[in-house]
C-alpha cells in the first residue's frame, strides 16, 4: 500500500486526532494488516444492511426470534 | 503405555475403581511435562504443590484425580493470567478463581498446569507468545495451532489427555485441527467463562480440547455443570458450501474431509445437501468488527502509547489499528451479525449440521505461517478465519474432528450445529470415529508413539 493512498490519509489524521504514537514498524504492520482486512471491510460498507432488523439484547445462545 | 496415556474417561474410571492411583498419575503427569516440554513448550507454569492440594481436596466428581491442563487465560487462586502477552493493554490481571477453574475444581479435576496461548489470543497459529512459541507435536518446526496453543500441544504431545483451551474466533478449532485432536467450540454462553479479562464477550467461550469425542463430552459437561447425554446420530441432514470454504482449500484437505464426510453420511444414514448462506462474504469482516467492539474501550491513547516493546511489534500495531477503526463500520458489523444469525437460523431448519474444513490447509511452518491455496498464497490467519468465524459470530457450537494426514500433518473436519445441539456435534464426531474404526483419533505423533 503506498504511502499518501486513502487509507494512510486516514491513518495519519486519526492517530493523530487521538493522540496514538505510531513508529514506522508500527505503521507498516497496520499497512499490511488492512490490506488482508480492506475488501471484507469496503464489501461491508457498501453492503445494503438499511433492512435488516437489529436484535433487541441478543441471547446469543439462542437462535434469533423470527 | 501407562495409566497417563489413556483417555479422560479411562483415567477417571480407573481413579474410581481403584485401579489407578490419582497421586501416581499426576507425579507421572509432571515427570511427562519435564520430560517432553521443553521441545513442546506446550505448558508455561507448573505448580506441583497447587496441582497435590487440588488432589487432595478433589470431590468424588466425574473427574476424580485427572490431571488437565488449563489456557493462560484464566486466574487460578494461585496465578493470575497473562494471556501469553507481557501486557494487556488496559487490563490489570490477578490470581482469582476463574469460572473454567471453578468447574473443573467441583468436577474433581486436578490442574496440572498452565498452557501456552497466542499472544493476546489474536491469531490461529500460535506462533508468538510472551513465553516463545509452542511446537505441533507432529512437527517441532510447525504451528500447533492457536489461540490455544498450548492446550492442544499438550494433548497431542501426550503430556494430558484433557485440556481446557478458549475459542474467540476459532481458537480451539483450528489448534485441534492442527494437531490432530477433537475439539468442541460451545454454544455461546454455555461453559463456564466468569473472571475472563474480556469480562462483555459476545464471542468467547470456553471448551474441552481432547484426543476424541467421548472425552470432548466429558469434560464439556464439566465445564457446561450439565450432562451431555449421548444420542443416536441417524438421519443427519449435512449442508455442505463448496464456495470457499471447501473449493478453497488445499487438495490433500478436501480429499481426507470430502472422504470423511462421506463415511459420516453413510454411518448416520444421512444425506448431503448443498446449501448457501447469503451474504456470507460479510461473516469475515462483521466477526472482526464485533470481537474486535468488546475490547475497544480499553484501546485509549494513553494504554497504546504504554504498550512495552516486549509485545510483538504485529501486536502493538493491529492493537493500534483498532483503536481507530471508524465506528460506523463497527455498527455495520453488529447489523451483519443479526443478518448472519438469521440466515443461519433459517438454515438449520433445512438442515442438522454444517460441515467444511476446519482449516483449509495443514499447519505451517512456524518461520513462516502462510499457506498455499488454489486462490493463491494467504496467511495462515487469514485462511484460517474465513473457515472459522461464523460460529463465534452467531453463537453456534462447532467442533474439529481429525479425519486424516497430508504430508504427516493433521487435516480435520469441521462441524457445526443449531444453537444448543453442542451434543449432536459430540454424537456426529462419535459416529465418523466409528465410521473410520477409530483410525484418525488414535493417529500418535512419531514423537509421542
Amino acid at each position: 500500500m503506498e504511502a499518501g493512498s486513502p487509507f494512510h490519509r486516514y491513518l495519519d489524521s486519526a492517530l493523530e486526532s487521538f493522540g496514538i504514537e505510531a513508529d514506522e514498524t508500527e505503521r507498516a504492520v497496520m499497512a499490511g494488516v488492512w490490506s488482508i482486512w480492506e475488501p471484507g471491510m469496503t464489501l461491508l460498507r457498501d453492503a445494503d444492511l438499511d433492512r435488516v432488523e437489529q436484535e433487541m439484547n441478543p441471547d446469543l445462545g439462542r437462535p434469533p426470534a423470527r | 503405555m501407562t495409566a497417563l496415556d489413556l483417555p479422560l474417561r479411562e483415567q477417571a474410571a480407573g481413579i474410581a475403581s481403584g485401579e489407578i492411583d490419582a497421586g501416581e498419575l499426576l507425579d507421572d503427569c509432571l515427570a511427562r511435562i519435564e520430560e517432553r516440554n521443553g521441545d513442546l513448550n506446550a505448558i508455561v507454569a507448573t505448580f506441583p504443590e497447587e496441582s497435590r492440594k487440588m488432589l487432595d481436596e478433589a470431590p468424588d466428581g466425574p473427574l476424580h484425580g485427572v490431571p488437565v491442563i488449563i489456557k493462560d487465560e484464566w486466574a487460578l487462586p494461585w496465578r493470575a493470567e497473562t494471556v501469553g502477552a507481557a501486557a494487556v493493554p488496559g487490563v490489570t490481571t490477578h490470581p482469582g478463581e476463574s469460572g473454567p477453574y471453578r468447574a473443573l475444581r467441583d468436577a474433581g479435576a486436578v490442574i496440572a498446569g498452565v498452557g501456552n496461548m497466542h499472544e493476546l489470543g489474536s491469531g490461529s497459529t500460535g506462533n508468538m507468545s510472551v513465553y516463545g512459541a509452542a511446537h505441533n507435536p507432529w512437527a517441532l518446526d510447525r504451528c500447533p495451532g492457536g489461540s490455544s496453543s498450548g492446550p492442544a500441544a499438550a494433548v497431542a504431545g501426550g503430556l494430558v489427555s484433557g485440556a481446557i483451551g478458549a475459542d474467540g474466533l476459532g481458537s480451539i478449532r483450528y489448534p485441534a485441527a492442527y494437531c490432530g485432536l477433537t475439539g468442541l467450540k460451545p454454544t455461546f454462553g454455555r461453559s463456564a467463562m466468569e473472571g475472563h479479562h474480556i469480562a462483555n464477550t459476545e464471542t468467547i467461550v470456553s471448551g474441552p480440547l481432547c484426543r476424541d469425542a467421548a472425552d470432548c463430552r466429558l469434560l464439556a459437561a464439566a465445564m457446561f455443570r450439565e450432562e451431555l447425554s449421548p444420542g443416536e446420530a441417524l438421519g443427519l441432514r449435512i449442508g455442505v458450501i463448496r464456495a470457499p470454504y471447501w473449493n478453497d482449500s488445499t487438495p490433500g484437505v478436501r480429499e481426507a474431509c470430502d472422504s470423511a464426510l462421506e463415511s459420516l453420511r453413510a454411518e448416520v444414514d444421512g444425506e448431503v445437501i448443498e446449501v448457501e448462506i447469503p451474504e456470507q462474504d460479510l461473516i469475515l469482516p462483521a466477526a472482526v468488527l464485533v470481537a474486535q467492539a468488546e475490547e475497544v474501550a480499553h484501546l485509549t491513547a494513553e494504554n497504546l502509547n504504554a504498550l512495552p516493546e516486549e509485545l510483538s511489534v504485529l501486536n502493538r500495531g493491529v492493537l493500534k489499528l483498532r483503536g481507530v477503526l471508524p465506528g460506523s463500520l463497527t455498527a455495520r458489523g453488529f447489523r451483519a451479525r443479526a443478518q448472519a444469525r438469521l440466515n443461519l437460523s433459517r438454515l438449520f431448519d433445512q438442515i442438522d449440521l454444517l460441515a467444511w474444513p476446519s482449516v483449509p490447509a495443514v499447519a505451517p511452518p512456524l518461520a513462516d505461517p502462510t499457506i498455499e491455496l488454489p486462490s493463491g498464497m494467504t496467511s495462515a490467519d487469514a485462511g484460517n478465519a474465513r473457515q472459522g468465524v461464523i460460529a463465534n459470530l452467531t453463537g453456534v457450537p462447532g467442533i474439529n474432528a481429525p479425519v486424516g494426514l497430508d504430508g504427516g500433518l493433521p487435516v480435520g473436519l469441521q462441524l457445526l450445529a443449531g444453537w444448543g445441539r453442542d451434543a449432536l456435534l459430540l454424537d456426529a464426531a462419535e459416529a465418523l470415529e466409528r465410521a473410520t474404526d477409530r483410525e484418525f483419533v488414535e493417529l500418535r505423533p512419531a514423537a509421542v508413539a
